[in-house]
């Protein structure tokens, strides 16, 4: 990629790619992401309905 | 007593022959029609192909598992459908061909066709691993394949040597982009890993309009203060990263070592590559239809692209007029109210993508994704339909419109379990509902999307309780689709 096409992107700081893989923070992310797809996959379910 | 057919055993094959077992009483039947013996867990193919895994972790055979579930295998391809049956009767049949040629007939009160797509590599000059010159990761056996071309440039690039790795979609009209995109980022991630990323040069080409449209518009995520489009992210990822990209371009051809392809705004491209995996553009797989007198109605049943025609509405008109309740919700068959679709095999009324043509003529849109979730729901609606028809219900009873459910995505961007990170993503609904959700088309609640380790533990966590689940293991209904 060249130097131009980059600079126009917005890329994440240092301290949002740490997070990324930082256990503590990503242990809270793993029990937060499962209930936002437990409420989605819940909801979709109930769209799975009778007519 | 009713025999229930079900064509295919992908995730909805697999899913919709399991409940309708599990919800019918013994005095009925179900039959699985489908021409290979294993069932594949194909959103982990992506692992295989970047050498991970081996096809036996994504695979297992099916034929135990049904004989401990009650439900007949035949292994077989379906080739025709005799919704009337024909002049010795009016049982309603389809045909199959086995693996050593013979035509068997399998008669049925309900079919459920979950046939999948048909990998159609041929639209493309070129195009596939099996007499074209790209790998593919569609099929466990062109994953392994693509890892063993993976490992033989990580070999040349520790000697020294540059390699161009070419990752994306292999036409205009293609679907599964997401597949892709996992494809290339796990690629990326492992060639860092094996020490040698510094001596790649990495592109991605893709159909879309933009980044991150995924064949469903894209999406639109709340973050610090903004609401965001997907593209933004999935250029910062690939930039973070040095990953290259063509977007709005149709290969045209494949050579050895080179695609052509065709922009948007109609100029002509090529990209030289050493390693190029690009999926194909899908079909429904050539199912063929008589009506009892032997006449083909191949056409009353299915779409010029060969998925089936189910209770959607299919009228051609603009994308400005394009609506959530132009999407199926019971996958009934408009003419047969004992056929069904579900999963891949029933036809979308149009994509979900704005579509554009380059001044050509040539599409180049992505076609609507129809991922493992909304299709494990569909088929699991269509089999509780099926289910309360043989009770005595006159119509279906069950609905699972794309348009009315979400989807939970994950991702994988690499895959380590401390190292290793995936995009977690929520959508509700699949197909944007712009008269429900004006701005967006979505619920900006319920529609995110991170990228971070968690994820990755995430996938690993699905891979392995959906292959629990699809061996029908102890406790599976309560394991969500």
């Amino acid at each position: 990629m060249d130097a131009e096409k980059a600079n126009y992107i917005t890329k994440p700081t240092r301290f949002t790619v740490f997070l990324r893989t930082f256990l503590p923070w990503q242990l809270w992310r793993f029990a937060a992401i499962n209930l936002k797809m437990i409420e989605i996959i819940r909801r979709s379910h109930r769209s799975e309905s009778k007519k | 007593m009713s025999r229930v057919v079900v064509l295919g055993a992908g995730i909805a094959g697999h899913t919709a022959a399991a409940f309708a077992r599990s919800w019918l009483g013994r005095g009925h039947d179900v039959t699985v029609v489908s021409p290979r013996p294993d069932y594949n867990w194909v959103p982990s193919n992506i692992w295989v192909g970047v050498g991970l895994m081996k096809p036996a972790h994504v695979t297992f055979p099916l034929a135990p598992v049904y004989e401990r579930a009650g439900i007949e295998f035949v292994q077989a391809a379906a080739r025709e459908i005799h919704p009337e049956g024909d002049q010795d009767g009016t049982a309603p049949y389809v045909t199959a061909e086995s693996a050593d040629g013979r035509t068997l007939k399998v008669p049925y009160e309900f079919l459920i066709n979950a046939t999948g797509p048909a990998l159609r590599f041929d639209k493309t000059e070129g195009l596939g691993p099996e007499g074209g010159h790209s790998l593919s990761v569609c099929l466990p056996q062109h994953a392994a394949n693509a890892a063993a071309a993976l490992a033989e440039e990580v070999e040349r690039m520790k000697k020294g040597e540059r390699r161009r790795f070419l990752v994306g979609v292999g036409h205009g009209t293609c679907t599964c982009e997401g597949a892709a995109f996992e494809y290339i980022v796990n690629l990326e991630f492992e060639l860092r890993h094996r020490g040698v990323r510094d001596r790649a040069e990495i592109t991605w080409i893709t159909n879309e309009y933009e980044l991150g449209d995924f064949g469903m518009g894209g999406m639109h995520l709340k973050r610090a203060g903004y609401v965001t489009p997907s593209s933004i992210f999935n250029a910062s990822l690939f930039a973070e990263r040095g990953i290259d990209w063509i977007t709005r371009a149709h290969v045209s051809k494949v050579e050895p070592g080179r695609v052509l392809y065709e922009t948007l705004d109609g100029n002509e491209g090529e990209q030289e590559f050493d390693f190029a995996m690009l999926l194909p553009p899908f079909s429904g797989v050539g199912l063929k239809a008589f009506g009892r007198d032997g006449a083909e109605i191949t056409e009353k049943l299915f779409m010029p692209n060969e998925f089936m025609r189910v209770d959607a509405d299919y009228t051609a008109k603009p994308y400005e007029q394009w609506r959530a309740a132009d999407w199926p919700r019971t996958y009934q068959s408009p003419y047969y109210e004992n056929i069904f679709a579900a999963g891949i095999a029933f036809a979308p009324p149009h994509a979900i993508s704005v579509p554009h043509k380059s001044p050509n003529g040539t599409v180049i849109a992505p076609a609507p994704p129809r991922t493992g979730m909304p299709s494990a729901m569909i088929a699991k609606a269509v089999a509780h339909s099926v289910v309360d028809m043989i009770g005595g219900a006159k119509a279906p009873t069950h609905t699972a419109s794309m348009a009315d459910m979400g989807a939970a995505c994950v991702a994988s961007a690499g895959a380590n379990p401390l190292t290793g990170t995936a995009a977690s993503m929520t959508v509700y609904p699949i197909v944007p509902d712009f008269e429900r959700y004006p701005d967006y088309g979505r619920d900006q609640d319920r529609t995110f999307g991170e990228i971070g380790l968690a994820g990755h533990w995430i996938k690993i966590l699905l891979h392995h309780l959906f292959l629990y689940k699809a061996r029908l293991r102890p406790g599976w209904r309560r394991i969500p689709e």
